[in-house]
């Protein structure tokens, strides 16, 4: 009896263990894509035929950087982005705070809104 | 091109506005405008091109005559024999005539006969009495066929002439040798009355000396009676001789005569290009008179005339190997002929034709040349000659299309050479009435004249010359009216009417300072357009549509009320509707101020089509605006 107790203490603090890492993973997974998950996808055809139907909501976009159209200190940068399951390329705007090196031909997942004019404010981006 | 035409339009609507400022209708050059001319356009002036240079060309290309043919001089040159060609004309006649016949039956007989009797003169044959004389009859058998021409029986008469002097001459030398025995009788009476006065003289002087002196006298007076009659008998015998000498020369100048007349008549053969007949004549010439005869006596001069630079002493045996290889040449040149056309050289074929018809035109050996490739020569013949008169008379239209025609008649003739050369001289006409008719904008009168003089050398009937005499009264015309017209056409905006009568109202605007800004701009601005639509055109031409749809984007910036630009787009937009419509959306969006959409639709047509410009720029204007609207907003804006 005393010797099954012995050999069972060290079993249970080892699945413990595992038990947290696993739950930890799923925790940390959770996080990452917390600000993305929930959101819709831009329908990018429809946003090009008719912006203005599409001002003021947010959606994410799976996106690969075509060109940059032009950038300006302390405003931000305007790319031209080619999003995933559309042909034709968007204009999204990146504000300055969005501190990433951005380069043509990586592929980021975004938090966009519609702005005024049909501006897509890219609010967040994880390059994936 | 259209470009250049639009500047240079411009740039004499100026100068002419600053010619007209200077002194109303100009009359005369002015420094001003030549300077003008000279820059603003290339006009052949002082007659660099020569009207005379497509002449030249044509008279190489379009003479079908051969060069040894010379109408100017009217010789035919063989060999260095020199033949009278007579007039072109003429010969042109007589060579449509030859083309347009056939050989005959009858030919062939005449041909068969003429190289029996030159065989039957042969040295090689029998040449006794019978057989000249059969040979002579057959003559007149000859002359029977209309291709001898009568020819055949100058021969026979020649020939019957000399026999009958011979005959005459053997009749003269009978009477000599009467007169030879009778001289002889008289001069032994002579003789012998001499012997006999002189006998007696000596019998008498020794009889006076017995008798005394007195005797003496009466002895010579006896003596006188025997020498009186010796001297009847030498004038007996004088006569007898004057009448012999006088039956030799006779005898001498008919026989000299019948020679002399031979030999012309072989050389009047020769000229006229009988050569057969000349052949006939020396046959006969060479049994009927001795080898030490043949040396010819006459037809000096024209043996010079045939025979330039040359002198020789020619024989009756020179003239038949004359003869004799003019025919064989006439044998030797149909044969070339007949190579030439062939091998497809038809124009080769024609010209060496002509030489051998002029040598062998009394020959049969022509007979050679088929009727259908004379039929065929004959027509290219006509047509290079009508192809020369329309050359002269300058009908540019009418000859290109002959050339096409001569073309398929003869694979040889040049045909690209001549219709670049018809080209040229039209450029080089249509070049001197664009130079006329800015001149005349100058108010250049003179030169434009001069110009308007070339080009109507050059190319009398061009229909440019019609168009600026229209034209030109047209402008005089139109000046007292063309403000009034061009202040209509301008309010109702029809700038394209401006455009179309540009040049009289360039005219009536010339000295109106304040409308002639605005002719000038609305000018520029339809030649520009003009211009982009016919880049657009040919850009459609080469299937590229989009490109195409620029320029018209371009051409409608300037003016988008244009009848024929907006013609042009209608026609174009159904191939480039996917560009057209995205382009279109992003224009209205940026007029609303919507830069982000018009920056999302501007990349959507240059998805379409690459490498568009108005996309390109579309995108770098819209890009900016946007980042100028957004500045103040991010400034304020707390980060995210």
């Amino acid at each position: 009896m005393f010797l099954i107790r012995r050999q069972s203490a060290p079993h249970l603090l080892s699945s413990m263990l595992l038990a947290g890492l696993v739950l930890g993973s799923l925790l940390l997974t959770a996080c990452s894509r917390g600000e993305f998950s929930g959101l819709e996808t831009l329908p990018v055809g429809d946003y090009v035929q008719k912006p203005d139907n599409f001002l003021g909501n947010t959606y994410q976009l799976t996106v690969q950087i075509d060109s940059q159209i032009v950038w300006e200190e302390g405003v931000g940068r305007i790319l031209a982005v080619l999003a995933d399951g559309s042909s034709s390329r968007v204009p999204v705007f990146v504000p300055d705070g969005i501190e990433q090196n951005l380069h043509v031909g990586q592929r980021y997942r975004m938090r966009v809104n519609i702005r005024q004019g049909g501006l897509i404010y890219v609010e967040n981006l994880r390059k994936f | 091109m259209w470009k250049i035409y639009a500047s240079s339009s411009l740039s004499l609507l100026l100068a002419a506005g600053l010619t007209w400022a200077q002194g109303g209708l100009p009359t005369g050059p002015s420094p001003a405008g030549s300077q003008g001319a000279q820059a603003g356009f290339s006009a052949p002036a002082g007659g660099v091109f020569e009207s005379n240079t497509f002449l030249e060309m044509s008279n190489r290309i379009f003479d079908p005559t051969s060069d040894s043919m010379d109408f100017e001089n009217g010789s035919f040159d063989w060999k260095g024999k020199k033949f009278n060609i007579t007039e072109q004309r003429a010969f042109r006649a007589r060579f449509e005539r030859f083309l347009l016949a056939s050989p005959s039956q009858e030919e062939e007989q005449y041909a068969a006969l003429m190289e029996d009797i030159l065989n039957r003169l042969s040295v090689s044959n029998n040449n006794d009495d019978d057989a000249i004389l059969d040979t002579w009859q057959l003559l007149f058998r000859a002359t029977d066929f209309a291709i001898d021409g009568g020819n055949s029986t100058i021969v026979a008469n020649q020939v019957f002439n000399a026999w009958r002097v011979r005959k005459e001459s053997r009749g003269v030398a009978l009477s000599q040798k009467e007169l030879a025995d009778i001289r002889k009788y008289q001069q032994d009476v002579v003789a012998n009355r001499t012997r006999m006065a002189d006998q007696l003289r000596l019998q008498r002087m020794r009889d006076a000396g017995k008798k005394g002196s007195e005797d003496a006298a009466a002895a010579d007076s006896g003596a006188l009676a025997p020498l009186s009659e010796a001297s009847f008998r030498v004038l007996d015998l004088a006569e007898t001789e004057a009448r012999i000498l006088a039956l030799e020369a006779e005898a001498a100048s008919t026989g000299i005569q019948a020679k002399l007349q031979f030999q012309s008549q072989i050389v009047s053969f020769l000229m006229q290009r009988r050569f057969e007949h000349a052949l006939v004549l020396s046959g006969f010439y060479q049994w009927l008179f001795k080898g030490s005869h043949q040396r010819l006596e006459v037809g000096r001069s024209q043996l010079e005339q045939l025979l330039p630079g040359s002198d020789l002493n020619y024989t009756v045996d020179s003239m038949s190997f004359l003869a004799r290889e003019a025919i064989n040449d006439v044998e030797s040149g149909v044969d070339a002929v007949n190579a030439a056309y062939r091998e497809g050289r038809t124009i080769l074929a024609l010209e060496r034709l002509q030489e051998v018809f002029f040598l062998g035109e009394y020959l049969t050996q022509l007979n050679r040349i088929p009727t259908g490739q004379r039929r065929h020569l004959l027509d290219l013949y006509r047509g290079l000659m009508e192809a020369s008169d329309l050359a002269e008379s300058k009908d540019y239209s009418g000859l290109a299309e002959l050339v096409e025609k001569i073309a398929g008649l003869a694979e040889d003739f040049p045909k690209t050479r001549a219709l670049a050369g018809i080209e040229t001289a039209k450029s080089m006409s249509d070049m001197a009435v664009f130079a006329a008719s800015q001149y005349r904008n100058l108010g250049q009168i003179e030169q434009a004249r001069e110009e308007l003089r070339q080009a109507i050398d050059i190319w009398p009937s061009n229909p440019a010359i019609r168009e600026f005499q229209m034209e030109t009264t047209k402008l005089a015309t139109a000046g007292s009216q063309g403000l009034k017209i061009f202040d209509d056409l301008y309010q109702r905006n029809e700038r394209r009417a401006i455009y179309e009568r540009r040049m009289e109202l360039g005219f009536a605007l010339s000295d109106d300072n304040e409308r002639r800004p605005l002719l000038m701009e609305v000018v520029d601005q339809v030649a520009r357009i003009e211009l982009l639509v016919k880049q657009s055109q040919e850009l459609v031409k080469q299937g590229e549509a989009y490109a195409a749809w620029e320029l018209l984007i371009e051409a409608a910036r300037i003016d988008r009320s244009d009848g024929p630009l907006n013609q042009a787009r209608a026609e174009l937009a159904p191939r480039v509707s996917d560009f057209v419509r995205q382009l279109d959306q992003a224009d209205s969006l940026a007029e609303s101020g919507q830069h982000a959409a018009a920056l999302a639709a501007y990349l959507a047509a240059q998805d379409v089509y690459p490498a568009s410009k108005t996309c390109r720029v579309g995108i770098a204007r819209e890009a900016a605006d946007l980042m100028r609207g957004l500045q103040p907003v991010e400034a304020g804006m707390p980060d995210n």
